[in-house]
Protein backbone atom coordinates (compact mmCIF):
# COMPACT_ATOMS: atom_id res chain seq x y z
CA UNK A 1 0.00 0.00 0.00
CA UNK A 2 1.40 3.34 -0.56
CA UNK A 3 2.26 5.82 2.64
CA UNK A 4 0.58 8.89 1.70
CA UNK A 5 -1.22 9.92 4.71
CA UNK A 6 1.60 11.77 5.95
CA UNK A 7 1.51 15.71 6.22
CA UNK A 8 -1.11 17.85 5.98
CA UNK A 9 -4.93 17.03 4.30
CA UNK A 10 -6.35 19.30 1.14
CA UNK A 11 -9.70 19.00 2.26
CA UNK A 12 -10.99 22.38 0.58
CA UNK A 13 -9.52 21.58 -3.04
CA UNK A 14 -10.35 17.58 -2.77
CA UNK A 15 -14.17 18.67 -1.25
CA UNK A 16 -14.62 21.78 -3.79
CA UNK A 17 -13.75 19.33 -6.82
CA UNK A 18 -15.95 16.27 -5.48
CA UNK A 19 -18.84 19.05 -5.40
CA UNK A 20 -18.50 20.18 -8.57
CA UNK A 21 -18.27 15.59 -9.95
CA UNK A 22 -21.15 15.03 -7.58
CA UNK A 23 -23.20 18.01 -9.12
CA UNK A 24 -22.66 16.50 -12.91
CA UNK A 25 -24.24 12.89 -11.29
CA UNK A 26 -27.36 11.63 -12.93
CA UNK A 27 -30.27 12.87 -11.32
CA UNK A 28 -33.68 11.43 -10.89
CA UNK A 29 -34.94 12.95 -14.10
CA UNK A 30 -32.02 11.35 -16.14
CA UNK A 31 -33.07 7.94 -14.34
CA UNK A 32 -36.96 8.22 -15.72
CA UNK A 33 -35.25 9.19 -18.87
CA UNK A 34 -33.38 6.51 -18.66
CA UNK A 35 -35.74 3.48 -17.62
CA UNK A 36 -37.45 4.64 -20.96
CA UNK A 37 -34.50 3.86 -23.57
CA UNK A 38 -33.41 0.87 -25.33
CA UNK A 39 -29.80 -0.33 -24.62
CA UNK A 40 -28.95 1.38 -28.10
CA UNK A 41 -30.19 4.87 -26.64
CA UNK A 42 -28.96 4.64 -23.41
CA UNK A 43 -25.42 3.91 -24.77
CA UNK A 44 -26.22 6.81 -26.99
CA UNK A 45 -27.28 9.02 -23.89
CA UNK A 46 -24.04 7.87 -22.07
CA UNK A 47 -22.16 9.14 -24.88
CA UNK A 48 -22.89 12.69 -24.36
CA UNK A 49 -22.19 12.33 -20.72
CA UNK A 50 -19.76 12.15 -18.06
CA UNK A 51 -19.06 8.42 -20.11
CA UNK A 52 -18.04 9.83 -23.33
CA UNK A 53 -14.11 9.24 -22.83
CA UNK A 54 -15.03 5.66 -21.87
CA UNK A 55 -18.11 4.83 -24.31
CA UNK A 56 -15.55 5.65 -27.46
CA UNK A 57 -12.03 4.12 -25.95
CA UNK A 58 -14.63 0.85 -25.75
CA UNK A 59 -16.93 1.02 -28.60
CA UNK A 60 -15.15 -0.68 -30.64
CA UNK A 61 -14.65 -4.00 -28.51
CA UNK A 62 -17.85 -4.17 -26.84
CA UNK A 63 -21.43 -3.51 -27.63
CA UNK A 64 -24.85 -3.58 -25.92
CA UNK A 65 -25.05 -3.97 -22.10
CA UNK A 66 -21.52 -4.98 -22.14
CA UNK A 67 -20.43 -1.67 -23.57
CA UNK A 68 -22.52 0.04 -20.50
CA UNK A 69 -21.21 -2.19 -18.05
CA UNK A 70 -17.38 -2.42 -18.74
CA UNK A 71 -17.81 1.48 -19.80
CA UNK A 72 -19.42 2.41 -16.12
CA UNK A 73 -16.61 0.23 -14.66
CA UNK A 74 -13.49 2.21 -16.29
CA UNK A 75 -14.86 5.58 -15.28
CA UNK A 76 -16.15 5.03 -11.66
CA UNK A 77 -12.46 3.63 -11.42
CA UNK A 78 -11.17 6.49 -13.52
CA UNK A 79 -13.07 8.45 -11.03
CA UNK A 80 -11.92 7.26 -7.49
CA UNK A 81 -8.35 7.30 -9.26
CA UNK A 82 -8.95 11.30 -9.52
CA UNK A 83 -9.91 10.99 -6.09
CA UNK A 84 -6.47 9.27 -4.75
CA UNK A 85 -4.64 11.85 -7.17
CA UNK A 86 -5.94 14.71 -5.45
CA UNK A 87 -5.90 13.75 -2.12
CA UNK A 88 -2.67 14.24 0.13
CA UNK A 89 -2.33 13.39 3.97
CA UNK A 90 -4.65 12.04 6.11
CA UNK A 91 -7.66 12.43 3.66
CA UNK A 92 -6.13 10.22 1.24
CA UNK A 93 -5.76 7.64 3.74
CA UNK A 94 -9.71 7.90 4.69
CA UNK A 95 -10.25 7.57 1.52
CA UNK A 96 -7.94 5.07 0.24
CA UNK A 97 -9.31 2.78 3.28
CA UNK A 98 -12.64 2.88 1.81
CA UNK A 99 -11.55 2.37 -1.89
CA UNK A 100 -9.23 -0.79 -1.29
CA UNK A 101 -12.68 -2.58 -1.49
CA UNK A 102 -11.56 -2.37 -5.49
CA UNK A 103 -8.52 -4.30 -4.65
CA UNK A 104 -10.36 -7.06 -2.76
CA UNK A 105 -12.43 -7.41 -5.86
CA UNK A 106 -9.77 -7.37 -8.39
CA UNK A 107 -7.96 -9.74 -6.20
CA UNK A 108 -11.03 -11.39 -5.84
CA UNK A 109 -11.50 -11.79 -9.49
CA UNK A 110 -7.92 -13.18 -9.53
CA UNK A 111 -8.46 -15.92 -7.65
CA UNK A 112 -11.73 -16.88 -9.33
CA UNK A 113 -10.07 -16.32 -12.72
CA UNK A 114 -7.31 -19.28 -12.04
CA UNK A 115 -9.99 -21.25 -10.20
CA UNK A 116 -11.94 -21.62 -13.28
CA UNK A 117 -8.83 -21.46 -15.79
CA UNK A 118 -10.38 -18.31 -17.50
CA UNK A 119 -8.17 -16.08 -20.22
CA UNK A 120 -6.29 -13.76 -18.76
CA UNK A 121 -8.25 -11.21 -21.04
CA UNK A 122 -11.49 -12.37 -19.44
CA UNK A 123 -9.90 -11.24 -15.90
CA UNK A 124 -8.54 -8.62 -16.76
CA UNK A 125 -12.11 -7.03 -18.59
CA UNK A 126 -13.55 -7.53 -15.02
CA UNK A 127 -11.34 -5.50 -13.10
CA UNK A 128 -12.34 -2.21 -11.83
CA UNK A 129 -9.30 -0.54 -11.33
CA UNK A 130 -10.64 2.08 -8.63
CA UNK A 131 -8.23 0.75 -6.28
CA UNK A 132 -4.87 1.24 -4.60
CA UNK A 133 -3.25 -1.65 -6.38
CA UNK A 134 -0.76 -0.17 -8.68
CA UNK A 135 -0.81 -0.83 -12.58
CA UNK A 136 2.46 -2.98 -12.12
CA UNK A 137 0.64 -5.41 -9.20
CA UNK A 138 -2.11 -5.89 -11.54
CA UNK A 139 0.05 -7.04 -14.06
CA UNK A 140 1.64 -9.20 -11.71
CA UNK A 141 -1.78 -10.68 -10.40
CA UNK A 142 -2.90 -11.56 -13.93
CA UNK A 143 0.11 -12.99 -15.12
CA UNK A 144 -0.29 -15.51 -11.82
CA UNK A 145 -0.77 -19.31 -13.29
CA UNK A 146 -1.09 -20.52 -9.73
CA UNK A 147 -2.93 -19.65 -6.34
CA UNK A 148 0.62 -19.59 -5.27
CA UNK A 149 1.97 -16.97 -7.59
CA UNK A 150 -0.88 -14.99 -7.17
CA UNK A 151 -0.77 -14.63 -3.31
CA UNK A 152 3.41 -13.91 -3.77
CA UNK A 153 2.15 -11.32 -6.20
CA UNK A 154 0.41 -9.36 -3.37
CA UNK A 155 3.01 -9.38 -0.45
CA UNK A 156 3.72 -6.24 1.11
CA UNK A 157 -0.09 -5.53 0.74
CA UNK A 158 -3.30 -6.56 3.79
CA UNK A 159 -4.32 -9.55 1.42
CA UNK A 160 -0.98 -10.85 1.41
CA UNK A 161 -1.07 -12.65 5.58
CA UNK A 162 -4.71 -13.34 5.36
CA UNK A 163 -4.16 -15.43 1.83
CA UNK A 164 -1.43 -17.38 2.74
CA UNK A 165 -2.90 -18.60 5.89
CA UNK A 166 -6.12 -19.46 4.19
CA UNK A 167 -3.77 -21.09 1.47
CA UNK A 168 -3.73 -24.61 3.82
CA UNK A 169 -7.54 -24.64 3.57
CA UNK A 170 -8.35 -24.17 0.12
CA UNK A 171 -5.60 -26.87 -0.84
CA UNK A 172 -7.08 -28.99 1.53
CA UNK A 173 -10.68 -28.69 0.89
CA UNK A 174 -10.11 -27.36 -2.57
CA UNK A 175 -12.97 -24.90 -2.13
CA UNK A 176 -12.49 -20.89 -2.89
CA UNK A 177 -14.74 -19.71 -0.29
CA UNK A 178 -11.73 -19.57 2.25
CA UNK A 179 -10.01 -17.41 0.22
CA UNK A 180 -12.41 -15.05 -0.54
CA UNK A 181 -13.42 -14.79 2.92
CA UNK A 182 -9.30 -13.84 3.52
CA UNK A 183 -9.92 -11.10 1.07
CA UNK A 184 -12.64 -9.59 2.53
CA UNK A 185 -11.26 -10.14 6.17
CA UNK A 186 -7.99 -8.26 4.88
CA UNK A 187 -9.99 -5.27 3.66
CA UNK A 188 -12.42 -5.17 6.53
CA UNK A 189 -10.07 -5.98 9.27
CA UNK A 190 -7.97 -2.88 7.92
CA UNK A 191 -10.65 -0.63 7.40
CA UNK A 192 -10.95 0.42 11.17
CA UNK A 193 -6.80 -0.05 11.87
CA UNK A 194 -4.75 3.05 12.75
CA UNK A 195 -7.65 5.59 12.73
CA UNK A 196 -7.14 8.61 15.48
CA UNK A 197 -8.34 7.39 19.05
CA UNK A 198 -9.25 11.03 19.69
CA UNK A 199 -10.92 12.31 16.78
CA UNK A 200 -12.57 15.73 15.55
CA UNK A 201 -16.26 15.44 15.23
CA UNK A 202 -16.44 14.80 11.33
CA UNK A 203 -13.48 11.95 11.60
CA UNK A 204 -15.71 10.39 14.25
CA UNK A 205 -18.97 10.25 11.76
CA UNK A 206 -16.37 8.97 9.79
CA UNK A 207 -15.49 6.19 11.95
CA UNK A 208 -19.46 5.83 12.59
CA UNK A 209 -19.97 5.40 8.70
CA UNK A 210 -17.27 3.04 8.24
CA UNK A 211 -18.74 1.00 11.61
CA UNK A 212 -22.35 1.41 10.04
CA UNK A 213 -21.10 -0.34 6.57
CA UNK A 214 -19.40 -3.18 8.98
CA UNK A 215 -22.81 -3.42 10.93
CA UNK A 216 -24.88 -3.49 7.48
CA UNK A 217 -22.08 -5.94 5.64
CA UNK A 218 -22.53 -8.48 9.15
CA UNK A 219 -26.38 -7.74 8.39
CA UNK A 220 -26.47 -8.99 4.98
CA UNK A 221 -24.56 -12.17 5.96
CA UNK A 222 -26.04 -13.16 9.34
CA UNK A 223 -29.74 -12.59 7.44
CA UNK A 224 -28.43 -14.81 4.22
CA UNK A 225 -27.17 -17.67 6.83
CA UNK A 226 -29.99 -17.13 8.33
CA UNK A 227 -32.74 -17.62 5.39
CA UNK A 228 -30.23 -20.14 3.66
CA UNK A 229 -30.64 -22.61 6.31
CA UNK A 230 -26.99 -23.80 5.41
CA UNK A 231 -25.16 -25.44 7.98
CA UNK A 232 -22.23 -22.79 8.39
CA UNK A 233 -20.72 -20.98 11.43
CA UNK A 234 -21.90 -17.70 11.66
CA UNK A 235 -18.65 -16.65 12.86
CA UNK A 236 -16.74 -17.38 9.76
CA UNK A 237 -18.16 -14.21 8.12
CA UNK A 238 -18.30 -12.28 11.06
CA UNK A 239 -16.67 -8.86 10.40
CA UNK A 240 -15.35 -7.44 13.49
CA UNK A 241 -15.96 -3.60 14.39
CA UNK A 242 -19.47 -3.01 13.97
CA UNK A 243 -21.82 -1.69 16.99
CA UNK A 244 -24.70 -3.63 16.39
CA UNK A 245 -23.25 -7.14 17.95
CA UNK A 246 -20.00 -9.23 18.67
CA UNK A 247 -19.41 -12.59 17.37
CA UNK A 248 -21.03 -14.43 19.97
CA UNK A 249 -24.39 -12.69 19.39
CA UNK A 250 -24.15 -13.17 15.61
CA UNK A 251 -23.62 -16.98 16.15
CA UNK A 252 -26.73 -17.26 18.33
CA UNK A 253 -29.09 -14.66 16.02
CA UNK A 254 -28.18 -16.51 12.75
CA UNK A 255 -30.34 -19.32 13.77
CA UNK A 256 -33.34 -16.85 14.91
CA UNK A 257 -34.18 -14.46 11.67
CA UNK A 258 -36.97 -13.28 14.04
CA UNK A 259 -34.60 -12.97 16.96
CA UNK A 260 -32.08 -11.03 14.64
CA UNK A 261 -34.99 -8.66 13.45
CA UNK A 262 -35.75 -7.68 16.96
CA UNK A 263 -32.55 -6.95 17.32
CA UNK A 264 -32.24 -4.60 14.43
CA UNK A 265 -35.40 -2.92 15.21
CA UNK A 266 -34.05 -2.03 18.56
CA UNK A 267 -30.89 -0.67 17.04
CA UNK A 268 -29.76 2.97 16.02
CA UNK A 269 -30.50 1.69 12.27
CA UNK A 270 -34.01 0.37 13.62
CA UNK A 271 -35.71 3.33 12.08
CA UNK A 272 -34.05 3.13 8.74
CA UNK A 273 -34.49 -0.36 8.28
CA UNK A 274 -38.42 -0.87 9.98
CA UNK A 275 -40.24 -0.83 6.50
CA UNK A 276 -37.62 -3.24 4.96
CA UNK A 277 -37.74 -5.83 8.35
CA UNK A 278 -41.35 -5.56 7.63
CA UNK A 279 -41.16 -6.72 4.19
CA UNK A 280 -38.61 -9.55 5.49
CA UNK A 281 -41.50 -10.64 7.86
CA UNK A 282 -43.73 -10.69 4.69
CA UNK A 283 -41.59 -13.01 2.88
CA UNK A 284 -40.73 -10.77 0.14
CA UNK A 285 -37.20 -11.83 0.05
CA UNK A 286 -34.07 -10.61 1.22
CA UNK A 287 -33.47 -8.28 -1.85
CA UNK A 288 -35.50 -5.59 -0.56
CA UNK A 289 -33.89 -5.43 3.18
CA UNK A 290 -30.48 -5.46 1.32
CA UNK A 291 -31.58 -2.60 -1.30
CA UNK A 292 -33.02 -0.95 2.35
CA UNK A 293 -29.67 -1.23 3.85
CA UNK A 294 -28.01 0.69 0.72
CA UNK A 295 -30.28 2.99 1.10
CA UNK A 296 -29.31 3.61 4.02
CA UNK A 297 -25.78 4.06 4.17
CA UNK A 298 -26.40 6.23 1.26
CA UNK A 299 -28.77 8.49 3.12
CA UNK A 300 -26.52 8.29 5.70
CA UNK A 301 -23.49 9.26 4.30
CA UNK A 302 -25.65 12.37 2.56
CA UNK A 303 -26.49 13.54 5.58
CA UNK A 304 -22.72 13.58 6.82
CA UNK A 305 -21.28 15.36 3.33
CA UNK A 306 -23.44 18.20 4.37
CA UNK A 307 -22.99 18.57 8.01
CA UNK A 308 -19.15 18.50 7.67
CA UNK A 309 -18.61 20.04 4.10
CA UNK A 310 -14.88 20.44 4.59
CA UNK A 311 -13.87 16.63 5.96
CA UNK A 312 -13.36 13.43 4.32
CA UNK A 313 -17.38 12.88 4.67
CA UNK A 314 -18.10 14.90 1.45
CA UNK A 315 -15.79 12.54 -0.10
CA UNK A 316 -16.95 9.22 0.96
CA UNK A 317 -20.52 10.89 0.28
CA UNK A 318 -19.77 11.27 -3.70
CA UNK A 319 -17.52 7.48 -3.79
CA UNK A 320 -21.05 5.81 -2.30
CA UNK A 321 -23.02 8.44 -4.68
CA UNK A 322 -20.71 7.53 -7.57
CA UNK A 323 -21.17 3.64 -7.18
CA UNK A 324 -24.59 4.05 -6.90
CA UNK A 325 -25.09 5.65 -10.03
CA UNK A 326 -22.75 2.96 -12.13
CA UNK A 327 -24.91 0.53 -10.23
CA UNK A 328 -28.57 2.29 -11.37
CA UNK A 329 -26.89 2.53 -15.26
CA UNK A 330 -26.07 -1.05 -15.57
CA UNK A 331 -29.67 -1.87 -13.42
CA UNK A 332 -31.34 0.37 -16.22
CA UNK A 333 -29.03 -1.05 -19.06
CA UNK A 334 -29.14 -4.50 -18.04
CA UNK A 335 -33.05 -4.57 -17.06
CA UNK A 336 -33.87 -3.51 -20.46
CA UNK A 337 -31.20 -5.34 -22.12
CA UNK A 338 -33.34 -8.88 -20.29
CA UNK A 339 -36.74 -6.82 -21.31
CA UNK A 340 -37.75 -5.85 -17.89
CA UNK A 341 -40.77 -3.08 -17.66
CA UNK A 342 -40.44 0.56 -17.01
CA UNK A 343 -41.79 0.15 -13.40
CA UNK A 344 -39.49 -3.21 -12.34
CA UNK A 345 -36.32 -1.43 -13.29
CA UNK A 346 -37.75 1.69 -11.06
CA UNK A 347 -38.86 -0.47 -8.18
CA UNK A 348 -35.08 -1.65 -8.24
CA UNK A 349 -33.20 1.79 -8.66
CA UNK A 350 -31.84 3.17 -5.04
CA UNK A 351 -32.02 7.33 -5.88
CA UNK A 352 -31.83 9.73 -3.31
CA UNK B 1 -51.90 -66.43 -51.61
CA UNK B 2 -54.04 -69.27 -50.92
CA UNK B 3 -53.44 -71.31 -54.17
CA UNK B 4 -50.18 -71.57 -53.20
CA UNK B 5 -50.89 -73.67 -50.71
CA UNK B 6 -51.21 -77.70 -51.26
CA UNK B 7 -54.46 -78.65 -49.74
CA UNK B 8 -53.55 -81.12 -47.69
CA UNK B 9 -55.40 -82.07 -43.87
CA UNK B 10 -51.72 -81.64 -43.10
CA UNK B 11 -51.46 -78.04 -44.24
CA UNK B 12 -54.79 -77.52 -42.54
CA UNK B 13 -53.73 -78.24 -39.07
CA UNK B 14 -50.78 -76.65 -39.79
CA UNK B 15 -52.95 -73.91 -40.60
CA UNK B 16 -55.59 -74.35 -37.82
CA UNK B 17 -52.12 -74.36 -35.69
CA UNK B 18 -50.61 -71.46 -36.89
CA UNK B 19 -54.17 -69.51 -36.80
CA UNK B 20 -54.64 -70.97 -33.29
CA UNK B 21 -51.34 -69.03 -32.02
CA UNK B 22 -51.82 -65.80 -34.12
CA UNK B 23 -55.08 -65.36 -32.53
CA UNK B 24 -53.80 -65.49 -29.29
CA UNK B 25 -50.68 -62.85 -29.93
CA UNK B 26 -53.17 -61.02 -31.43
CA UNK B 27 -55.28 -60.91 -27.69
CA UNK B 28 -51.97 -60.59 -26.21
CA UNK B 29 -51.10 -57.73 -28.09
CA UNK B 30 -54.04 -55.85 -28.32
CA UNK B 31 -54.13 -56.17 -24.07
CA UNK B 32 -50.26 -54.73 -24.37
CA UNK B 33 -51.12 -52.06 -26.55
CA UNK B 34 -54.25 -50.87 -24.10
CA UNK B 35 -51.92 -51.56 -21.17
CA UNK B 36 -49.19 -49.17 -22.98
CA UNK B 37 -51.66 -46.91 -23.76
CA UNK B 38 -53.01 -46.43 -20.15
CA UNK B 39 -49.53 -46.16 -18.70
CA UNK B 40 -48.55 -43.38 -21.55
CA UNK B 41 -51.59 -41.75 -20.83
CA UNK B 42 -50.57 -41.21 -17.20
CA UNK B 43 -46.45 -40.10 -18.52
CA UNK B 44 -48.37 -37.93 -20.42
CA UNK B 45 -49.88 -36.09 -18.09
CA UNK B 46 -47.09 -36.01 -15.94
CA UNK B 47 -44.94 -35.02 -18.91
CA UNK B 48 -47.04 -32.14 -19.33
CA UNK B 49 -47.06 -31.16 -15.68
CA UNK B 50 -43.31 -31.20 -15.96
CA UNK B 51 -43.19 -29.49 -18.71
CA UNK B 52 -45.27 -26.84 -18.02
CA UNK B 53 -43.27 -26.69 -14.29
CA UNK B 54 -39.94 -26.69 -16.50
CA UNK B 55 -41.47 -23.18 -18.01
CA UNK B 56 -42.51 -21.47 -15.11
CA UNK B 57 -39.02 -22.51 -13.78
CA UNK B 58 -37.25 -21.49 -16.75
CA UNK B 59 -38.91 -17.65 -16.36
CA UNK B 60 -38.11 -17.39 -13.19
CA UNK B 61 -34.56 -18.41 -13.09
CA UNK B 62 -34.59 -15.98 -16.40
CA UNK B 63 -35.75 -13.46 -14.39
CA UNK B 64 -33.55 -14.04 -11.19
CA UNK B 65 -30.73 -14.31 -13.48
CA UNK B 66 -31.59 -10.95 -15.65
CA UNK B 67 -31.98 -9.20 -12.17
CA UNK B 68 -28.80 -10.36 -10.58
CA UNK B 69 -26.63 -9.32 -13.65
CA UNK B 70 -28.89 -6.01 -13.82
CA UNK B 71 -28.53 -5.17 -10.02
CA UNK B 72 -24.85 -6.69 -9.31
CA UNK B 73 -23.40 -6.25 -12.81
CA UNK B 74 -22.51 -8.84 -14.94
CA UNK B 75 -18.61 -9.74 -13.62
CA UNK B 76 -20.40 -10.17 -10.83
CA UNK B 77 -22.36 -12.81 -11.11
CA UNK B 78 -20.05 -14.63 -13.74
CA UNK B 79 -17.42 -14.58 -10.44
CA UNK B 80 -19.88 -16.16 -8.75
CA UNK B 81 -20.60 -18.79 -11.18
CA UNK B 82 -17.12 -19.10 -12.04
CA UNK B 83 -16.49 -20.34 -8.12
CA UNK B 84 -18.65 -23.70 -7.84
CA UNK B 85 -16.69 -26.55 -7.56
CA UNK B 86 -18.79 -29.32 -7.25
CA UNK B 87 -20.61 -29.32 -10.54
CA UNK B 88 -24.00 -31.61 -10.70
CA UNK B 89 -23.89 -35.23 -11.49
CA UNK B 90 -26.52 -37.51 -13.72
CA UNK B 91 -26.30 -41.17 -12.94
CA UNK B 92 -29.27 -43.07 -15.73
CA UNK B 93 -30.33 -46.84 -14.24
CA UNK B 94 -33.28 -48.47 -16.43
CA UNK B 95 -36.68 -49.88 -15.28
CA UNK B 96 -38.98 -51.68 -17.04
CA UNK B 97 -42.88 -50.71 -17.89
CA UNK B 98 -44.99 -53.59 -19.89
CA UNK B 99 -42.06 -54.76 -21.39
CA UNK B 100 -40.17 -51.40 -22.18
CA UNK B 101 -36.86 -50.36 -21.00
CA UNK B 102 -36.99 -46.59 -19.91
CA UNK B 103 -34.63 -44.84 -18.23
CA UNK B 104 -34.45 -43.68 -14.36
CA UNK B 105 -32.38 -40.57 -14.11
CA UNK B 106 -30.61 -40.27 -10.60
CA UNK B 107 -29.05 -36.63 -9.89
CA UNK B 108 -26.69 -35.81 -7.21
CA UNK B 109 -25.18 -32.18 -6.22
CA UNK B 110 -27.66 -30.38 -8.01
CA UNK B 111 -29.62 -28.71 -5.02
CA UNK B 112 -26.76 -26.79 -3.41
CA UNK B 113 -26.85 -24.53 0.42
CA UNK B 114 -24.95 -21.36 0.54
CA UNK B 115 -21.99 -23.36 1.40
CA UNK B 116 -22.08 -25.70 -1.14
CA UNK B 117 -22.00 -22.70 -4.14
CA UNK B 118 -18.46 -22.35 -3.87
CA UNK B 119 -18.36 -18.21 -3.70
CA UNK B 120 -18.50 -16.12 -0.49
CA UNK B 121 -20.83 -14.40 1.46
CA UNK B 122 -19.12 -11.74 2.30
CA UNK B 123 -18.93 -10.45 -1.28
CA UNK B 124 -21.93 -11.73 -3.06
CA UNK B 125 -25.62 -10.84 -1.97
CA UNK B 126 -28.83 -12.01 -1.90
CA UNK B 127 -29.74 -11.86 -5.46
CA UNK B 128 -26.83 -13.67 -6.97
CA UNK B 129 -28.47 -16.63 -4.14
CA UNK B 130 -31.63 -16.19 -5.97
CA UNK B 131 -30.56 -16.76 -9.28
CA UNK B 132 -28.09 -19.85 -8.27
CA UNK B 133 -30.91 -20.99 -6.25
CA UNK B 134 -33.51 -20.51 -9.15
CA UNK B 135 -31.18 -22.80 -11.89
CA UNK B 136 -30.53 -25.63 -9.54
CA UNK B 137 -34.20 -25.83 -9.12
CA UNK B 138 -34.68 -25.60 -12.97
CA UNK B 139 -32.29 -27.89 -13.89
CA UNK B 140 -33.89 -30.40 -11.12
CA UNK B 141 -36.77 -30.23 -13.13
CA UNK B 142 -35.02 -30.64 -16.54
CA UNK B 143 -33.63 -33.61 -15.95
CA UNK B 144 -36.51 -34.93 -14.16
CA UNK B 145 -38.38 -33.96 -17.74
CA UNK B 146 -35.58 -35.65 -19.26
CA UNK B 147 -36.34 -38.98 -17.87
CA UNK B 148 -40.27 -38.56 -18.63
CA UNK B 149 -39.98 -37.04 -21.98
CA UNK B 150 -37.35 -40.30 -23.07
CA UNK B 151 -39.68 -42.85 -21.39
CA UNK B 152 -42.88 -41.21 -23.19
CA UNK B 153 -41.16 -41.26 -26.63
CA UNK B 154 -40.12 -44.75 -25.78
CA UNK B 155 -43.54 -46.02 -24.94
CA UNK B 156 -44.96 -44.25 -28.06
CA UNK B 157 -42.84 -46.14 -30.14
CA UNK B 158 -43.41 -49.49 -28.33
CA UNK B 159 -46.90 -48.84 -28.91
CA UNK B 160 -46.50 -48.19 -32.28
CA UNK B 161 -44.68 -51.05 -33.04
CA UNK B 162 -47.29 -53.03 -31.24
CA UNK B 163 -49.84 -51.21 -32.95
CA UNK B 164 -48.69 -51.98 -35.91
CA UNK B 165 -48.11 -55.94 -34.61
CA UNK B 166 -51.80 -56.36 -34.23
CA UNK B 167 -52.75 -54.44 -37.19
CA UNK B 168 -50.56 -56.92 -39.15
CA UNK B 169 -52.00 -60.00 -37.52
CA UNK B 170 -55.57 -58.62 -37.94
CA UNK B 171 -55.40 -57.33 -41.03
CA UNK B 172 -53.14 -59.59 -43.06
CA UNK B 173 -51.85 -63.02 -41.47
CA UNK B 174 -55.15 -63.82 -39.84
CA UNK B 175 -57.44 -63.34 -43.03
CA UNK B 176 -54.32 -64.76 -44.93
CA UNK B 177 -54.33 -68.10 -42.72
CA UNK B 178 -58.09 -67.95 -42.91
CA UNK B 179 -58.31 -67.62 -46.48
CA UNK B 180 -56.02 -70.53 -46.93
CA UNK B 181 -58.14 -73.10 -44.60
CA UNK B 182 -61.09 -71.89 -45.91
CA UNK B 183 -59.54 -72.93 -49.26
CA UNK B 184 -58.04 -76.22 -48.31
CA UNK B 185 -61.29 -77.08 -46.40
CA UNK B 186 -62.83 -76.06 -49.60
CA UNK B 187 -60.69 -78.10 -51.97
CA UNK B 188 -60.91 -80.64 -49.11
CA UNK B 189 -64.39 -81.39 -49.38
CA UNK B 190 -64.27 -81.51 -53.41
CA UNK B 191 -61.45 -84.24 -53.26
CA UNK B 192 -64.18 -86.06 -50.56
CA UNK B 193 -66.84 -85.31 -53.22
CA UNK B 194 -65.47 -86.71 -55.97
CA UNK B 195 -63.92 -89.65 -54.36
CA UNK B 196 -67.57 -90.45 -53.21
CA UNK B 197 -68.74 -90.02 -56.72
CA UNK B 198 -65.93 -92.04 -58.16
CA UNK B 199 -66.58 -94.75 -55.31
CA UNK B 200 -70.44 -94.56 -56.58
CA UNK B 201 -69.29 -94.66 -60.53
CA UNK B 202 -67.02 -98.03 -59.59
CA UNK B 203 -69.88 -99.33 -57.46
CA UNK B 204 -72.42 -99.11 -60.29
CA UNK B 205 -70.29 -100.18 -62.74
CA UNK B 206 -69.24 -103.09 -60.33
CA UNK B 207 -72.84 -103.88 -59.88
CA UNK B 208 -73.69 -103.52 -63.80
CA UNK B 209 -70.81 -106.42 -64.35
CA UNK B 210 -72.21 -108.59 -61.85
CA UNK B 211 -76.12 -108.44 -62.96
CA UNK B 212 -74.33 -108.49 -66.46
CA UNK B 213 -72.61 -111.88 -65.00
CA UNK B 214 -75.60 -113.17 -63.30
CA UNK B 215 -77.63 -113.04 -66.82
CA UNK B 216 -75.29 -114.35 -68.53
CA UNK B 217 -74.96 -117.59 -66.50
CA UNK B 218 -78.96 -117.21 -66.26
CA UNK B 219 -79.11 -117.32 -70.09
CA UNK B 220 -76.26 -120.60 -70.34
CA UNK B 221 -78.45 -122.44 -67.31
CA UNK B 222 -81.77 -121.73 -69.43
CA UNK B 223 -79.63 -123.16 -72.92
CA UNK B 224 -78.37 -126.22 -70.93
CA UNK B 225 -82.28 -127.30 -70.04
CA UNK B 226 -83.67 -126.89 -73.54
CA UNK B 227 -80.69 -129.43 -75.06
CA UNK B 228 -81.08 -132.00 -72.79
CA UNK B 229 -81.33 -135.46 -74.89
CA UNK B 230 -85.10 -137.71 -75.48
CA UNK B 231 -85.14 -140.89 -74.15
CA UNK B 232 -86.32 -144.33 -75.15
CA UNK B 233 -89.40 -144.43 -73.52
CA UNK B 234 -90.42 -142.10 -75.58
Amino acid sequence: MSIQNQGGSNYEYVTARVRSRRARLFDEDDYRKLTRMGTGEIARFMEESEYETEMNALGSRHSGGDLIEYALNRNLAANFEDLLRWADGRLYDYTARYLRKFDAWNVKTTLRGIYSDAERGEVEDDFIRAGELGEARLNRLLDAASMEEAIEALRGTMFHGPLTAALEIYEEHGELVPLENAVDRGFYGRLLEGLPEEPDRATELYIEFLRAEIDFRNLRNAFRLAYSGADIDPADYYIDGGRLFDEGDLRQLASNPDELAARVRDSPYGEDLDAALDGLERAEGLVGFENALDAALLEYSDQLSNRYPLSVCPVLGYVLAKEREVDNIRAVARGREAGLGEDEISEELVIL
Amino acid sequence: MAKDVKPTRKNLMAIEDRIELSERGHDTLEKKRDGLIMEFMDILDQAQDVRDQMDDRYERAQRAINMARAMEGDVSVRGAAAALKEHPEITTQSKNIMGVVVPQIESSKVKKSLDERGYGVVGTSARIDEAAEAYEELLETIILAAEVETAMKKMLTEIETTKRRVNALEFTLLPQLYENQEYIEQKLEEQEREEIFRMKKIKAKKEEEESAARAEAEEEAEDEEAEEPVTADD
